[in-house]
């Protein structure tokens, strides 16, 4: 029986997003941007999709007087990180060999 | 990225996923200038103090205090470094604390001779113990093959001081200095040139 894979992670940005995430402790925006080659819209709006079902904490504040955007995935991103991946190896290797 | 919602396949999948912890973990440079400037001063300190006790010339001072003139290019770099990135590591962080372990054992070590009187010939040894500790580890945990040799460079160096006099003990350290950060520094500083020039 195949497990279902997380709508939420199985986009191709979300996906790239939560694996740099999981990869680093914390990360600002521009990281994000500049490490998936995104524009700021369509970034932005993945963001709040992994933000509003809990898999990423966002923080915004300031730096030298710029807005910054700082971005970290949370005990439950990891957890749904790890399961969607478990779930991706039983499709590449359904007999669990 | 420009498809909102682009599905992928299984294999897709696992592939953005590689290549983006890859990306991440390709992300983390460093200069390596504090490495440089550390290990510069610790083979200058110690050819000071071995040519103190070979000429038997006295500076009047402690040549030793000059580690602290280090930290003002050290707070320096640190902070250009961090202003230049725009996430922080999972490395970077056990980095923070090992450096600051290995900083806090120099200085209670320190204390400890000045307050008890070191033993004699041999309290180099000791020092150079502690330098192996988070040279090795950082090499280990980087895969960086230079800084793991430094490592142990100082542990031989530090069982090799036991059987020496003070002055050659000196002459060890400058060497753990050169061998644990200077040369590492050094190819440190040209990497991060050429990624700059790339």
């Amino acid at each position: 029986m195949f497990k279902e894979l997380d709508p939420i992670l199985h986009s191709q940005l979300r996906l790239a997003v939560i694996s740099l995430l999981i990869s680093v402790k914390e990360a600002e925006f521009t990281f994000l941007k500049e490490k998936t080659n995104s524009t700021a819209g369509n970034l932005s709006v993945q963001i709040n999709k992994l933000k509003d079902a809990g898999y990423i904490d966002v923080t915004k504040q300031f730096s030298n007087n710029y807005p910054q955007t700082i971005c970290k995935v949370t005990p439950r991103g990891i957890d749904a990180f790890e399961e969607y991946v478990k779930a991706l190896q039983s499709y590449m290797n359904p007999n669990g060999k | 990225m420009t498809d909102e919602e682009k599905k992928m396949t299984e294999l897709e999948s696992l592939k953005l996923i590689n290549e983006m912890i890859g990306k991440a973990k390709r992300s983390y440079i460093t200069t390596g200038a504090a490495s440089i400037v550390w290990g510069i001063l610790i083979v200058v300190c110690s050819l000071l103090t071995w040519y103190q006790v070979y000429t038997k010339h006295a500076f009047g001072f402690d040549v030793w205090l000059l580690i602290f003139l280090a930290l003002i290019p050290q707070i320096y770099f640190s902070i250009s470094e961090k202003k230049k990135k725009n996430f922080i590591s999972h490395d970077e962080h056990t980095m923070t604390y090992l450096w600051s372990t290995f900083a806090i054992c120099i200085f209670v070590l320190s204390f400890y001779n000045s307050k008890f009187g070191a033993d004699g010939d041999h309290s180099t040894a000791l020092f150079m113990l502690l330098y192996g500790i988070p040279t090795f580890i950082t090499g280990g945990i980087f895969n960086f093959k230079p800084m793991i040799l430094g490592g142990i460079i100082c542990w031989v160096l530090s069982v090799a001081s036991m059987y020496t006099d003070f002055a050659t003990g000196m002459l060890f350290m400058a060497a753990c200095g050169l061998f644990a950060w200077f040369i590492p520094g050094i190819i440190l500083w040209k990497k991060y040139k050429k990624q700059q020039s790339c």
